[in-house]
């Protein structure tokens, strides 16, 4: 017991004086509980809604007063059917609703026209909490107004809704949900790796003594985090189209219309992924520092990304760090890809975004590397 | 000349790692610098490489300036690192190969001819951390040299080396000297110290002396070192630590070395010794050593 007792306190002595780790214990799981805590809701509100009113009226007003009052989704105006359908596709609409041509007249005749929800089943929670939050367009405030009897023979007693509901569940209908998540498991996986194997990186040549022997030769920062860089870059490549070839064969996933597409979002997320790792290799002073800090931001692209909690949910203030995460852009691209079968163009500010962290973190890292010790 | 410096200093907070170091080092020379542990040998080293920033001072190597031609200098000089420094999962080759090309070297026969002179060619394709300590010193200069420097600094190159070995390195220095490159060496191993062409001794970050060995024994005069076959006796130790006048004791074996004052007699040393030592005992005067100018110059007038 005495021996035990001895290598305790030594562990506890060790643990005392590496005040950066202290800090990983106590101090970023309380910041990312409080984060947690406050931006992570299934159920989102001003959810995006594409809408088309072919027949401006007070009914049709009716439906939209509603849908504004109850603010779960956020209404705007579209010219046709078709613009709906793209708006969800290019992910600006979440769902849409088509209030048909003569819905005033159908009503009024008791023919129970039939009004369309239109639902972005990418996201098979979301697409579940919007099903859910569907009663806001056919509940009682807003039928009340539209039962009408014949007035030659007012006995009679409508029974049936004056309107149904039609839900249209685009892209990925049936909501499998190994459609939607699998792609967005590939990402996380390759993002573990790629975090993981490029934050030692510079860190290990640190403690093993080779970095001074590097820093002596005329090779310059640019060169050495270049040098870095683009050997994992090729290793995660094949990785990553190892990953996604494997779940095609086993788990049946749509083939991507745009292998182009496919290649481009595996190149600008890996880089902005491997430039990260650099980046935090670089204010990193130990090997296990590095992977502290991989993890802590490992787990909040996870949950912040949009890829399981919507976006749409997170409180407003939260909701930019979402943008700040490269694995957000990666779950709006390959689902674009592989489920909505959107084209290059239109997911540009993506790639874009993809290509921003790549150079930032690369960037970064230069002016962060010292071509001296200490 | 090779390396000139002038004030130059550098400290970590509080602590003067290096103050105010003036080096003058020709070109062909082996250079030795010597000081205990902690006295700013390193940090000189990595000034002079470029890899550590002095804090001020001015310094020219090769000509070039220290503070605005660094990435220059690099091109043309070598640095061997105290510790073990290559890539332990790389071959011996591999590893040659991967720092010539830092340097942009790919002239195959001179990496070739680099294996056969540092005698690498049996360990060609054995992993650098399965090297004996020598032969990882080895290609760590065999590395450090695939550009053919003009100037190479080895950071206790021979440290924890067996004797054997260490002649067989100095052996290569030599050869090294000999094809007309400089060599900046640091050691603490006075035996070592004897076979550079000129010697700086720092302590406590400064520069204590600098010459040639002989000037720097000479440094010392001859009626300053004693020698006495004398065993070891505490309470005498004692005792001549207390005196003014001893400036170092140092015990070796059965003999006890005595560097005085050069104000203090032979006569009156050897009275002083028989006041506590009951004995019979010879008292000689002796030739100085390196090690007694090192520890007389080190010793920091602690004792007078």
């Amino acid at each position: 017991m005495r021996l035990i007792l001895a290598l305790v306190r030594k562990e506890f002595i060790q643990l005392y004086r590496d005040p950066r780790l202290v800090g990983f214990i106590i101090v970023m799981p309380i910041i990312l509980t409080t984060l947690f805590g406050f931006a992570l809701k299934l159920e989102p509100d001003n959810v995006k809604m594409a809408y088309v009113d072919d027949d401006p009226s007070y009914f049709s007003n009716l439906i939209k007063t509603n849908i504004w009052n109850e603010g779960y989704f956020k209404l705007y105006p579209v010219d046709d059917v078709a613009a709906i359908r793209n708006e969800i596709r290019l992910g600006n609409a979440r769902a849409g609703l088509h209030i048909p041509k003569k819905f005033t007249a159908d009503l009024t005749d008791n023919e129970q026209p039939a009004v369309t929800l239109f639902i972005d089943g990418t996201m098979p929670s979301l697409a579940t909490a919007m099903d859910n939050n569907s009663s806001v367009i056919t509940d009682d405030t807003v039928t009340a107004d539209m039962y009408f009897s014949d007035p030659d023979e007012p006995a009679v007693v409508i029974a049936q809704d004056p309107f149904t509901l039609d839900v249209e569940t685009l892209f990925n209908p049936d909501k499998v949900e190994t459609w939607f998540f699998l792609p967005g498991v590939v990402g996380i996986l390759i993002m573990q790796v790629a975090l993981i194997l490029t934050s030692t990186t510079v860190v290990r040549e640190r403690e093993s003594n080779t970095l001074e022997q590097l820093l002596v030769t005329p090779m310059s920062k640019t060169q050495f985090i270049l040098g870095k860089i683009i050997p994992y870059i090729v290793i995660s490549l094949i990785d990553f189209y190892a990953i996604l070839i494997f779940s095609w064969l086993v788990f049946d996933l749509p083939s991507p219309n745009s292998h182009a597409g496919l290649f481009m979002l595996a190149v600008t997320y890996l880089a902005a992924l491997i430039a990260m790792g650099l980046a935090i290799s670089t204010i990193s002073q130990t090997q296990q520092q590095a992977i502290f800090i991989s993890i802590f931001v490992l787990i909040p692209s996870i949950l912040l990304s949009g890829f399981i909690f919507p976006i749409e949910a997170m409180p407003s203030y939260i909701q930019p760090v979402a943008y700040l995460i490269p694995f957000t852009f990666f779950v709006d691209i390959i689902r674009g890809i592989l489920l909505k079968g959107n084209l290059l163009n239109e997911l540009l500010p993506q790639y874009l975004a993809l290509c921003g962290f790549s150079i930032a973190f690369t960037v970064f890292s230069i002016m962060r590397f010292r071509k001296t010790l200490a | 000349m090779n390396i000139s410096t002038r004030n130059l200093s550098r400290r970590f907070g509080d602590f003067v790692a290096v103050d105010k170091l003036d080096l003058s080092i020709e070109a062909g020379e082996i250079f030795g610098l010597l000081g205990p542990n902690a006295a700013g040998k390193s940090t000189s080293i990595r000034m002079l490489t470029g890899i550590l920033r002095p804090d001020s001072g001015d310094a020219s190597i090769l000509g070039f300036d220290l503070f605005e031609q660094t990435e220059i200098i690099k091109q043309h000089i070598g640095y061997v690192a105290q510790q073990f420094s290559l890539y332990p999962d790389l071959t011996v080759f591999e590893n040659i190969v991967f720092y010539a090309g830092l340097y942009g070297v790919d002239d195959r026969d001179r990496l070739e001819a680099l294996m056969t002179l540092y005698d690498l060619d049996q360990f060609r394709d054995r992993r650098a951390e399965f090297l004996s300590g020598g032969f990882k010193r080895r290609l760590a200069i065999a590395c450090a040299t695939t550009h053919e420097p003009e100037l190479v600094f080895l950071d206790e190159p021979t440290a924890g080396i067996d004797p054997v070995t260490r002649k067989e390195l100095w052996d290569l220095f030599y050869d090294l000297a000999s094809q007309g490159k400089t060599l900046f060496v640091t050691t603490h191993y006075m035996e070592e110290a004897e076979r550079c062409h000129r010697l700086a001794f720092l302590n406590h970050g400064k520069l204590v002396a600098q010459g040639t060995p002989a000037a720097i024994r000479d440094a010392i005069e001859p009626n300053q070192v004693y020698s006495c076959e004398i065993g070891h006796d505490p309470e005498l130790t004692r005792a001549l630590l207390a005196t003014s006048g001893i400036q170092l004791l140092n015990q070796l074996g059965d003999e006890l070395r005595i560097i005085v004052e050069p104000s203090v007699s032979s006569d009156s040393l050897q009275q002083l010794i028989s006041e506590h030592h009951q004995q019979d005992f010879r008292l000689l005067p002796v030739k100085p050593s390196i090690e007694d100018a090192f520890m007389s110059l080190t010793s920091d007038g602690e004792h007078g």
